[in-house]
């Protein structure tokens, strides 16, 4: 049966099209998700349509991620990690109204299709996952150049000479460079991307990875990609080495370890007890849920 | 015709299946996107513009292919190869124009050309490397004149301009993207 006439009959009185948007704002998403990945990290622009929750709450990953959907995926979507919070919650419920057939899930591994707001999970992901990220801005040369259209002259020329200066000048008033996430990335050796607010520790999972990265900025309306295999390198100087955070506890030197799975590898959330005692968890749900369970099966 | 009577090849949930196999070719080239049980018959060239062509985009025709209610339901603008942001053409036949290559601020605008073949892995074997490909991977193109790799060579010389290929057989398609380096 067509989908045209199944859709909608989730909800009483919800008549929408599968994946909410009609087929010609899915085919604009899919033409510019295409040419994005055939030019790795040039920003495409699309039209950005009204989504029913507010511009900078995730619009752009949700429009990448309904143009790709099919009723034979399963979609996983996580905020900072947590598959609970709010804003993932929320996106995964209007998926499964919006999607009939789409299964969700928690499991990272389950997923086709994985929307992220500022986190790449833990486990490695395949060839044939997607990761769809929530982009709030685009463009890293926005610190150093206000003026977009000057901004796209010096994307397409690879002129990146001020993004060093800032770089630069943050070594000279600070010994070292202060962007913890959204660090400037090089991707195949031309464009400069804005990898979203990913922490530092995510940065290295976007080189040369098994599956497709897809980025999507709603309120700036800018789709851009890393394909799977692609080089993708944080610039930095050569005297002085990108470095990830350590979680090293500052006096006695040792990585703090998650307090739920033990995990000592992995990012972790840092947050106060009832007691004001500091406390370290993992920030992705999945994988820590996934250790512990490997834990009691061991046991 | 209700929607129930569309043809396979033009429901949205033909489209959303052909994308998803096409993106993958994308970001992998060298990998063949075998489209054979989505198109009751019709052409994987066709599919491919029936996945991205609308009355917002142009395509130029070079095969004489398309049939009248092809072109209807692709409901596409007509348009030069030099003008057009979409081109059918015979691989058997050695291009005679320079495609939009867009331009450095916005090579998004360069052309996709669907280049019909006769098969995709039954001819002299070329060498791909690049963006999507983890060392090499292997095209072998059978019915693509040779003049298409040197003008392709040329039309990407500066990226980020340039064009990107859709080649297709008669049921499945390998994609080229700007990046992707031919060698022998």
């Amino acid at each position: 049966m067509h989908p045209a006439d199944t859709m909608g009959q989730t909800r009483e009185g919800a008549q929408y099209g599968f994946a909410f948007l009609d087929e010609d704002a899915k085919r604009e998403l899919r033409r510019s998700i295409f040419k994005a990945v055939c030019i790795p990290g040039n920003q495409v622009p699309y039209a950005s349509r009204e989504m029913p929750i507010a511009r900078g709450f995730g619009t752009g990953g949700m429009q990448v991620t309904l143009a790709l959907l099919g009723p034979d995926d399963t979609c996983k979507v996580i905020d900072q990690g947590a598959d609970d919070s709010v804003n993932a919650a929320n996106i995964r419920n209007f998926f499964a109204l919006t999607c009939p057939g789409v299964t969700g899930t928690l499991r990272t591994e389950e997923a086709s299709v994985i929307q992220t707001r500022h986190r790449i999970p833990e486990l490695p992901l395949r060839a044939d996952q997607i990761l769809v990220f929530q982009v709030p801005y685009p463009d890293p040369l926005v610190v150093v150049e206000p003026n977009a259209a000057k901004r796209r002259r010096m994307h397409g020329r690879a002129d990146y000479a001020r993004l060093w200066v800032k770089l630069y000048e943050d070594m000279v008033a600070f010994d070292e460079i202060t962007i913890s996430h959204r660090y400037p990335t090089r991707i195949n050796g031309h464009y400069i991307i804005d990898p979203s607010p990913i922490p530092r520790f995510d940065v290295p999972k976007l080189h040369q990875a098994d599956c497709l990265y897809l980025f999507g900025a709603g309120r700036e309306k800018r789709i851009y990609a890393v394909p799977p295999h692609t080089d993708a390198v944080p610039i930095t100087f050569t005297d002085v080495p990108f470095a990830v955070e350590s979680f090293r506890d500052k006096t006695t030197g040792k990585r703090h370890t998650c307090r739920r799975c033990g995990a000592d590898d992995s990012f972790l959330d840092e947050f106060l007890d009832d007691d004001g005692a500091r406390i370290f968890q993992c920030s992705d749900a999945a994988w820590c849920d996934m250790r512990l369970e490997r834990l009691e099966a061991a046991e | 015709m209700s929607v129930l009577d569309l043809p396979r090849l033009w429901r949205p949930e033909t489209h959303q299946a052909l994308f998803r196999r096409i993106l993958d070719a994308t970001a992998r080239p060298g990998q063949i996107a075998d489209l054979g049980d989505l198109l009751d018959g019709r052409p994987a060239a066709l599919a491919a513009l029936a996945t991205f062509c609308d009355n917002t985009q142009t395509l130029a025709d070079l095969t004489g292919t398309l049939s009248e209610t092809d072109l209807a339901f692709l409901d596409v603008g007509k348009a030069t190869p030099e003008q057009a942001g979409f081109i059918l053409a015979r691989g058997a036949d050695a291009p005679g124009f320079i495609p939009r290559l867009g331009s450095l601020d916005a090579p998004e605008g360069g052309a996709t050309l669907v280049v019909m073949v006769e098969s995709l892995k039954d001819g002299a074997p070329l060498v791909l490397t690049g963006p999507g490909i983890k060392r090499t991977a292997t095209l072998a193109p059978k019915g693509l004149a040779p003049d298409w790799l040197a003008a392709r060579a040329r039309w990407c010389a500066d990226f980020p301009m340039g064009v990107d290929i859709v080649l297709a057989d008669a049921t499945s398609l390998m994609i080229l993207p700007r990046t992707t380096k031919i060698g022998a």
